[in-house]
């Protein structure tokens, strides 16, 4: 479906220009020049989130977090194997990938533990990273109550997204 | 942020101390690879969302998306949003609502930059509710995850769409909702707490210097 909502965009937008006389090509150019600009900026926090994410995971600390977890989430629904992608996915997409893999090669992508795992990877976003990447070119740096509330609408989100597979199944 | 960044390094690294202390430094590292291996690849993305992104711009549509969500982005993030403002934020709620998180970023960025007012330390109720959405963004078709469903064998990879979109939704409902709450009960004038995070920002700005 994206795979034709896409390219249907472009077309539109380029076939507009065209009409209205505008010229696409120096635009272009033009709103591309701030992107090595924006990474710039965007680099340390990345660097500091995913230095820490692999250091984590490699330790083994995770591991025994996420057992430490895994039955306190089990009260609200969540089985325990999937503590460590519920604890990662807020901070590192690339890093809670891996576990999903992990989850689908160890049980299986179409099993309870598969299919929830999936629906709250697909539901959720890396909060963390998204809050320091949007004010990395600011310099407030206190975000109050958005990291704290993000979290706990993503876990809400997880919630919801277990007991929907649990009554599909 | 810079303490749940703090905590899991410190612990990390004693526990490496402990177990395997020839990891440790591999381990950073290794992090930190990818970090540069992610930047060049968003670089690129960046790069290739900002250009469209202009000519779109250019053709005068992103005034008529912002006009089609004017009510959307009152309702979230009120009144007194200067019209540049609006613009970034249209776009990045449309790109994030078609699954384009890479193309809402720098906009996202921007958004922000210009909600900024001189001297401000503390984020403001329009910059946290762009932080919760963006956070809980309602993803409604998760490419990634069916990709990845698909190369595992999946007989049916689209099979948690429905619980991922109720979840999604859910989420963004939640998010929304308490960040209005929490703005009218909490208001934004605590001279301890800001102080007391302040320090907070440095310490996570300057580890690396």
């Amino acid at each position: 479906m994206t795979s034709y909502i896409i390219p249907l965009i472009f077309i539109t937008v380029l076939v507009l220009s065209f009409f209205k006389k505008k010229d696409a090509y120096a635009a272009f150019v033009d709103g591309s020049k701030s992107a090595v600009n924006l990474m710039v900026g965007v680099f340390p926090f990345l660097l500091a989130i995913m230095m820490a994410v692999e250091i984590y995971k490699a330790s083994g600390v995770s591991h025994y977090v996420s057992s430490a977890v895994g039955p306190v989430i089990e009260l609200v629904g969540i089985p325990r194997e999937l503590a460590e992608l519920v604890i990662i996915r807020p901070l590192s997409g690339a890093g809670s990938l891996t576990i999903l893999e992990g989850i689908y090669k160890t049980y299986g992508t179409d099993t309870f533990i598969g299919l929830s795992a999936s629906a709250i990877y697909g539901s959720s976003e890396t909060v963390f990273y998204v809050s320091a990447i949007y004010f990395s070119k600011s310099n407030v740096k206190n975000l109050r109550f958005a990291i704290p509330v993000a979290l706990l609408a993503t876990f809400v989100g997880n919630i919801v997204a277990v007991a929907m597979v649990r009554m599909m199944m | 942020m810079s303490k749940a960044w703090f905590v899991m390094l410190l612990a990390s690294l004693i526990a490496l101390v402990i177990t395997n202390p020839n990891d440790a430094v591999t381990a950073m590292i290794r992090g930190s690879q990818g970090a540069v291996t992610l930047a060049i690849t968003l670089c690129a993305l960046y790069g290739f969302w900002l250009g469209f992104m202009a000519i779109v711009e250019k053709v005068g549509l992103t005034d008529k998306l912002a006009k089609i969500l004017a009510p959307v982005v009152r309702f979230l993030f009120g009144k007194d949003i200067s019209p540049k403002t609006k613009k970034y934020l249209t776009v990045n709620m449309s790109a994030n609502l078609i699954g384009l998180g890479n193309a809402a970023t720098p906009m996202g960025i921007k958004a922000i930059e210009s909600m900024e007012t001189e001297g401000q330390t503390k984020a403001s109720l329009p910059m946290i509710m762009l932080v919760v959405i963006s956070a809980t963004s309602l993803q409604l078709i998760p490419t990634t995850v069916i990709g990845l469903r698909a190369a595992h064998g999946s007989l049916n990879p689209t099979a948690f769409l429905i619980p991922s979109i109720v979840a999604t939704i859910t989420s963004t409902v939640v998010g929304v909702t308490l960040v209005k709450l929490l703005g009218k009960v909490l208001p934004n004038k605590e001279k301890s707490k800001s102080m007391k995070s302040e320090k907070d920002g440095y310490a996570w700005s300057s580890t690396e210097k």
